[in-house]
């Protein structure tokens, strides 16, 4: 195409040069420079058939990508070369009008509905014959070389051990055996200096401890000072170890286990904005939020196989790969061949481990309560792997229900307290409980029933 | 000598006790100490727990496919009549939009806020954050496009259901009624509205038995 660009411009060069060059030599070349000019691009033209830019842009306007991929079969099959496979007549009337061209019995197309598993394309009327002839071009244009695609695929980072706690006790610990030689050292020094004077130290004869300690101290009963002594570790101890075993065992906070896929919650609800309910469909309805199965995200994967910005050069990411795998998909193939029977769940590992003797339920805090998800999980839409955000600890379960007050008046689900409510506030019956402490009407979850054991231990 | 050994042996305690405490705070793929897990983990099959891995069903999953055949909870009792294949798509156009069904809670729009705005857009501009990234948009431009116009509302159903081309099936999330004023709402939003004044028997909600 270009070629013949250049050679019109040649053209046009020569013309409009006549002014400068001598005018005779001009009348004599001027009409064989024309014939020859006209014969090259007549032959050019007929050898490249269409203009590939236009066909990139007949390619796009029309979303033939939403079924096709150049290089790989997507809903329908990958183009490149088509017009190597198929003649252009044939291929003008399968693009405009396929489904005639089937009904008309033509085997070519018949074998390709079928091996597409009848899955039908769109008819095109608005592509004429001639752009046509330009998408084909673009479409039969060589592969281009992959850009960049020095990374290596999927290697992970070594694991990040954290060490750091060890490292800083170890040195604490050279750290204190040094000062104690040094002391020793120091305390021996003295001695030598003070037999080398003749005089007798006072402290010779006392041990470690009551070297450690102030005189008054030191000079108690040995077997009360050691009674004493073991009672203040045993309190110290014993507190240090209480305060950590209720906040911490049994508490699983900060919880963030690496998942069999590295699925970014930052990026598929944060940067894309899905809602979370599009995946967690349980969440209005039932108990558990419910862990997606994979067709869920085949509603895009099918399609989507790698990240947009993604240069390792690989066709399919590894971490959507085990999506495939679990479904036992072959994109590669076509119809109802693409899903095999040997699919394998994936073995997602659960964050959140309510004990079995509690009851939560999701529907009654979402639908019901309308409460956002990250009230509970936190910034999820920030987490590239999720981890426990919230202690679910008894005592927060409680001081939430103490604290937040429900939309009686505009729920339905609080009719039958809403009616008790206002009854209770018209014969001025328990008033005041129905009132928050800045002396606004404020009903909570508490006065609900939802302190009562039995609502959530049975 | 004596005393070296002793405050070695405090030190090296001290250094081991703390390991161990901070070996039980939960934090990346440790979950942390627990007592009496046996109370914490089920014995009985619940859908989600991981105490034991099922020995019975396959793939040690506690929850089981229903059996061939079984309707599905939340089927409201109706049956779709038509296959998903390139006939049962052109039969559909035959369904309407079942007579008396109405939406005054704005379900539809709620509902596709959710499933289809990350791809069709808040307006059905196809300017969904999704379809930004690179999925293949549909071959028409927008919702205000005469195809979604004049497409009959079954086939709008009869997509929602089984899929269409890069599209899933959007069925088991969305309940035969919501698929219904989702239709709905998506024609409103293409400015062509519904025929509500359908016929009361249409097949769209024929009722098992």
């Amino acid at each position: 195409m270009y070629k013949i660009f250049y050679l019109l411009l040649t053209c046009f060069y020569i013309c409009s040069a006549k002014n400068s060059l001598h005018s005779s030599m001009i009348r004599h070349f001027k009409p064989l420079v024309f014939s020859a000019i006209l014969a090259i691009t007549l032959s050019l033209g007929a050898e490249t058939k269409g203009n590939a830019d236009e066909g990139k842009k007949i390619y796009e306007a029309n979303n033939c990508g939403s079924c096709h991929n150049l290089d790989k079969k997507v809903v329908g099959p990958a183009l490149r070369g088509v017009g190597k496979r198929r003649d252009i007549a044939w291929l003008t009337k399968w693009i405009r009008n396929n489904q005639a061209l089937i009904k008309s019995g033509d085997a070519d197309a018949n074998a390709l509905l079928k091996e597409y598993g009848g899955a039908q394309m769109s008819t095109f009327e608005n592509i004429t014959p001639a752009q046509v002839v330009d998408l084909v071009a673009y479409l039969d244009l060589p592969k281009p070389p992959p850009t960049g695609g020095a990374k290596k695929p999927g290697v992970p980072e070594p694991p990040k051990s954290d060490n750091t706690l060890y490292i800083l006790l170890a040195l604490i610990g050279i750290f204190l055996v040094l000062l104690l030689i040094l002391n020793k050292v120091k305390n021996t020094l003295r001695k030598l200096n003070a037999e080398a004077a003749g005089e007798e130290l006072a402290s010779s004869n006392k041990n470690w401890l009551q070297r450690l300690l102030p005189a008054r101290l030191a000079n108690m009963n040995q077997v009360v000072l050691a009674l004493f002594s073991f009672a203040i570790v045993v309190i110290l101890g014993g507190g240090y170890l209480y305060s950590f075993g209720i906040t911490e065992v049994g508490v699983q906070k900060g919880y963030a286990p690496k998942q069999p896929i590295a699925y970014s919650h930052k990026l598929h609800a944060g940067d894309l904005k899905i809602d979370c309910k599009y995946c967690h469909i349980g969440v209005e309805e039932s108990k558990s939020a419910t862990i997606p199965s994979a067709n869920i995200c085949m509603n895009c994967h099918k399609g989507i196989q790698k990240r947009q910005d993604d240069e390792s050069g690989v066709d399919i990411s590894p971490e959507i790969q085990k999506i495939y795998t679990a479904l036992d998909y072959h994109p590669e193939k076509s119809g109802a061949e693409q899903f095999g029977s040997n699919g394998k769940p994936i073995q997602w590992i659960r964050i959140h481990n309510l004990p079995d003797h509690a009851y939560f339920n999701h529907s009654q805090h979402v639908k019901v309560g309308k409460l956002q998800c990250q009230t509970c999980h936190g910034p999820i839409e920030k987490m590239e792997v999720v981890q426990q955000w919230s202690t679910l600890q008894m005592g927060w379960c409680i001081e939430c229900h103490r604290n937040t007050g429900i939309d009686v008046a505009n729920n339905n689900y609080y009719l039958a307290l809403h009616e008790k409510a206002s009854k209770d506030m018209k014969e001025n019956k328990s008033r005041s409980k129905y009132f928050g402490p800045d002396g606004k009407v404020k009903v909570t979850v508490a006065l609900n029933g939802g302190l009562e054991c039995s609502k959530c231990h049975y | 000598m004596e005393f070296m050994k002793k405050s070695i042996h405090i030190i090296t305690g001290v250094a081991a006790l703390s390991a161990m405490i901070s070996a039980c705070t939960s934090r990346g793929n440790n979950p942390g100490w627990e007592y009496a897990p046996d109370m914490v983990y089920s014995k009985g099959y619940e859908p989600y727990s991981q105490g034991d891995s099922n020995t019975i069903n396959p793939h040690g999953m506690n929850m089981r496919e229903p059996v061939h055949g079984t309707v599905a909870f939340g089927k409201e009792g109706y049956l779709y009549p038509y296959a998903n294949t390139a006939e049962g798509y052109e039969a559909a156009k035959g369904l309407n939009y079942p007579a008396g069904l109405e939406d005054k809670e704005g379900r539809g729009k709620y509902l596709y806020g959710i499933y289809c705005s990350p791809c069709h857009g808040a307006t059905g501009g196809n300017d969904g954050e999704i379809f930004k990234r690179g999925l293949g948009k549909p071959s028409w431009k927008n919702y205000q496009d005469d195809y979604i116009k004049n497409i009959p509302v079954g086939q709008i159903y009869h997509t929602l259901t089984y899929g269409k081309n890069l599209m899933g099936s959007h069925a088991y999330v969305l309940k035969p009624e919501d698929r219904w004023k989702v239709v709905r709402y998506v024609k409103e939003l293409s400015g062509a509205g519904i025929a509500t004044a359908a016929p009361a028997d249409s097949a769209s909600m024929k009722k098992t038995k």
